[in-house]
């Protein structure tokens, strides 16, 4: 899954073997839609620093007042805890999943990345239904739990129970990936299990978990759903709630959490900039397996309990919601069940995200060329503002989208329409498409290309026939990961929606608001539903690992 | 030249080019990256059905050169005609897929998600012709039975004569290989070499092939062409570049040989294991090439050599001799194991040697060596 690749994209791979592999001039006409594409993820950021910095005075009032300074803290306490337990979470369960002979361990290796199919709202929702005092448990086990499941506690158990995948994902993989002679040897030296994997697994795998952590930190930071719906005052509820208020605060506001996320990408880059990776030589039989012995039911308890509490607990709630609802046992629950009302969001949110998806693949594919297949400044520039667009939080481009399209002559037309929706969608996840196009432009080794031209194929037909054939499994999969975001993305789609349209996130979240979880429990199966098996179909169907 | 000239009255070449005149010609051919001249000023000639190595040490500037005929690369200066037309010039540049040459890359670059049949036909434009070709191929390259697999399915050696059979569908006028064994281990290399020749030639192509393995270009090639540093040294049928060299690179790159320092008086020459035959030598200051083969080897406890190592193959062993002016000789021998690392031995060369003016000597080396 190459989601947690995104910001590993590839603006410099290893040195090419020899001195043709990679040709320094990238074509002219590709480098200047490369600059476009550039200005294009820049866009909103650009008027956010143009917007803020035409008003200095209120930035500077903004961002010195108490406003702004509690939500920050609480922002970057809420992301720095939940960052470090997916760090512990991920990582213990991608070496129980590869390295251990725990009960159930090839089906819970492909579970355990699956919540990340689950929209942050729903699974907040489930928990609150459930858990809260007079939820589902009280109702229905008549456990009396007496907690008011919201604040610091509630938003941290959710956020990472539903992102440790980010960590747990690319470590797996790493796992998989390293040469089993590499522990074999430190066995063989003598060294228990534990001081293998401390000296040797270890050290291979950090770059893995510190690119995972830094995207549970950017989703943390970014994140609107849950925190709204646990009362857990963060920057971005903070800027939602002032926007149409006091617009020059929520902006200001905005830039500051960009700034987080960017210097959070920064820091990782360099952190991780030199970094040897030991790949092992192809395929290769099963690593070693540590047994353990007393700790296996232990262990056992722990990664499927893991997995029922971030996956199967909001699945199990809003299916039973969605039922009672439907059969119309609880009518307290749900006014008017009708499935019908549900036709039309289900298409919109299937449209969105086909149409988002097959964008941002088209858009990026340019810049992977320029990165993958030359030695481009224009690519590596272009590259990092898409990475750039990837880490502002979508609250932040759809503010500034809003504003530059109610300000700015010409764009006023804009507001609104499905154009900017899609646009908006695509600078913030265009970097996930991003990696998987460059895999497709490297999956066609310049031998290949080589070769269709000796047999005398031009350009089209080598397209056609050689190019595209080998490109479509790595672009398939990238319109799968765009997808899969923009159904679960909430603050963007509330805010640039034209009017009258509705998404599945749209009704679960207003319908949660007003506490109609019956209805919210149906929209959250069919969106879940979706969102598997667009996925399905697009991804982990060409999944080759795990 | 007379063999490349014989083989080809056999076969009349796709270009139809008269026997005589070359499908390839290249004059003047330099290509720069950055400050490294990979080729510099090279003439070469392809006659029409002769198999011609391209051979050189790595970074010689041999695969670029494949790859500027190919098209692949722009030259930077000269001109490459292929039957008798500019491809590369000046003023001209045919596009690759225009030239009508077949390449067998060193990856085989086979298409991973067409069969062995989609592969070989792919290059044959003609709707009508493609199935008559794709036959005809299958049954050259000997996979009819392989025709629906993907080249993952392939062995090695299936897949290299996958990709010459692909190459060779088109009927292009000139083929190129770039190292093609280097992919295949060393018993099937064997194999391979035979039959990539038996199938070029049955199929009358004229082929160039780059290859760094001098026991390559020596067992396939027609003419051999010794590049170095971007030039190229000297072009000649295997055995007269074995016999005669025309400088100590492709002395002792072609076959085994060592260098030893001597003086000579124009048919003589004086070195530390004493007076050698070398007509024909420059007079002063020479190097005198000795192959293993001509060095005579035996025990003598007076004798002014001392073995080093020896490297036992079975049917034959290569000792390695140190000599009191530090210079050092190989002798081949027989399989019989008579010597150790450590023994005093006389030595004698049999037969003449070659002796190539010194290269003007570091004032260290003069003085160890008298």
């Amino acid at each position: 899954m190459a989601t947690i690749e995104i910001l590993r994209t590839n603006s410099d791979p290893p040195t090419p073997k020899r001195k043709w592999a990679k040709p320094s001039r990238a074509p002219r006409g590709l480098e200047i839609i490369g600059i476009v594409i550039a200005a294009m993820f820049a866009a909103p950021l650009v008027y956010l620093i143009a917007r803020n910095f035409a008003a200095p005075n209120e930035l500077l009032s903004a961002v010195t007042s108490s406003q702004v300074g509690a939500p920050l803290v609480r922002t970057l306490l809420l992301a720095s805890s939940v960052m470090v337990a997916c760090a512990l979470l991920g990582t213990a369960m991608a070496w129980l999943t590869t390295r251990t002979d725990i009960y159930g361990r090839r089906a819970l290796a492909v579970v355990a990345a699956l919540p990340l199919v689950l929209p942050s709202f729903v699974a907040a929702l489930a928990f609150v239904g459930t858990f809260s005092s007079g939820g589902l448990l009280e109702e229905t086990f008549g456990i009396d739990t007496g907690v008011r499941v919201q604040g610091f506690w509630a938003a941290f158990t959710v956020l990472t129970l539903i992102s440790y995948p980010y960590v747990y994902l690319p470590v797996a993989a790493r796992l998989i990936g390293l040469p089993r002679s590499l522990e074999e040897s430190a066995s063989s030296l003598g060294r228990h299990p534990l001081a293998v994997f401390r000296t040797v697994v270890f050290p291979q795998i950090t770059g893995a978990i510190l690119a995972g952590s830094m995207l549970v930190f950017l989703y943390v930071v970014s994140e609107f759903g849950a925190v709204s719906l646990l009362q857990y005052d963060t920057l971005t509820r903070r800027i939602y709630a002032s926007r149409l208020l006091d617009p020059n605060a929520a902006m200001a506001m905005s830039l500051v959490l960009a700034v987080v996320a960017i210097t959070v990408v920064v820091v990782e880059r360099i952190a991780t900039k030199r970094r040897h990776v030991i790949e092992s030589p192809g395929t290769q039989g099963a690593p070693k397996r540590v047994l353990l012995g007393h700790w296996r039911i232990a262990s056992t308890c722990f990664g499927w309990g893991l997995v029922g509490l971030a996956l199967f607990v909001p699945v199990a709630v809003v299916t039973h919601w969605a039922w009672l609802g439907l059969t119309g046992t609880r009518n307290v629950l749900g006014r008017g069940m009708d499935i019908g009302r549900l036709v039309q969001p289900t298409i919109n949110t299937a449209l969105l995200g086909v149409g988002a998806a097959v964008v941002a693949i088209i858009v990026v594919l340019p810049v992977a060329y320029l990165t993958a297949r030359y030695r481009s400044r224009v690519g590596g520039f272009a590259n990092a503002l898409v990475v750039g667009g990837f880490a502002l939080p979508g609250l932040v481009i759809a503010l500034a989208l809003v504003g530059a399209s109610l300000r700015i002559p010409f764009l006023d037309h804009l507001y609104q329409t499905f154009p900017l929706l899609i646009f908006a969608y695509v600078v913030h996840f265009g970097a996930q498409a991003m990696r998987s196009a460059q895999v497709s432009v490297e999956a066609v080794p310049r031998h290949l290309r080589d070769a269709a031209r000796s047999l005398g194929a031009g350009r089209v037909r080598r397209f056609r026939t050689v190019e595209l054939p080998l490109m479509a499994p790595a672009l398939a999969a990238g319109c799968g990961l765009v997808l899969l975001s923009v159904m679960k993305e909430l603050p963007a789609t509330l805010l640039l929606a034209p009017i009258g349209v509705d998404t599945l996130a749209i009704r679960i979240w207003s319908a949660s608001s007003e506490g109609f979880y019956a209805q919210a429990g149906l929209a959250s199966v069919m969106l879940v539903a979706l969102a598997a098996a667009l996925t399905w179909l697009l991804t982990i169907r060409h999944m080759e690992r795990l | 030249m007379n063999e490349a000239g014989e083989a080809s009255d056999a076969t009349v070449p796709a270009a139809n080019a008269p026997a005589n005149t070359p499908v390839v010609s290249i004059r003047g051919l330099c290509k720069q990256f950055g400050v490294v001249r990979a080729v510099e000023a090279l003439d070469l000639d392809v006659m029409p059905g002769e198999l011609l190595a391209l051979l050189g040490p790595s970074g010689c500037g041999k695969t670029t050169t494949l790859r500027l005929l190919a098209g692949f690369e722009h030259p930077d200066a000269g001109t490459i005609r292929l039957g008798g037309e500019v491809v590369s010039g000046a003023e001209t540049f045919v596009a690759p897929e225009r030239r009508n040459m077949g390449v067998v890359f060193q990856d085989f670059a086979l298409f991973p998600h067409l069969t062995v049949a989609q592969n070989l036909g792919y290059g044959v434009r003609d709707r009508a012709l493609r199935a008559k070709r794709v036959a005809e191929m299958l049954d050259l390259i000997r996979l009819n039975d392989a025709k629906d697999r993907r080249p993952f399915e392939l062995s090695g050696g299936q897949q290299q004569r996958v990709a010459l059979g692909r190459a060779l569908a088109p009927d292009p006028a000139l083929v190129l290989l770039d190292e093609p064994f280097s992919n295949l281990d060393a018993a099937l290399r064997m194999r391979m070499r035979a039959d990539v020749r038996d199938i070029l030639k049955a199929a009358g192509a004229t082929a160039v092939l780059v290859t760094h393995d001098q026991e390559e270009a020596l067992t396939l090639a027609d003419r051999v062409a010794v590049m170095n540093e971007g030039r190229l040294v000297q072009v000649d049928v295997p055995a007269e570049l074995y016999a005669h060299p025309l400088d100590p690179f492709v002395a002792t790159f072609v076959g085994d040989a060592d260098l030893l320092p001597g003086v000579s008086n124009g048919t003589d020459v004086e070195t530390v294991i004493g007076r050698l035959r070398a007509p024909g030598a420059p007079q002063g200051q020479v190097d005198v090439v000795v192959r293993p083969e001509q060095v005579k080897v035996w025990l003598d406890g007076n004798g002014i050599g001392v073995v080093l190592g020896i490297e036992y193959f079975g049917h034959d062993q290569l000792v390695e001799i140190g000599l009191p002016d530090g210079s050092r000789a190989r002798s081949r021998l027989g399989s019989a194991r008579d010597l150790v690392a450590g023994d005093r031995v006389s030595l004698a060369v049999t037969g003449d040697a070659l002796a190539f003016p010194a290269p003007q000597r570091s004032s260290e080396s003069s003085l160890t060596s008298t």
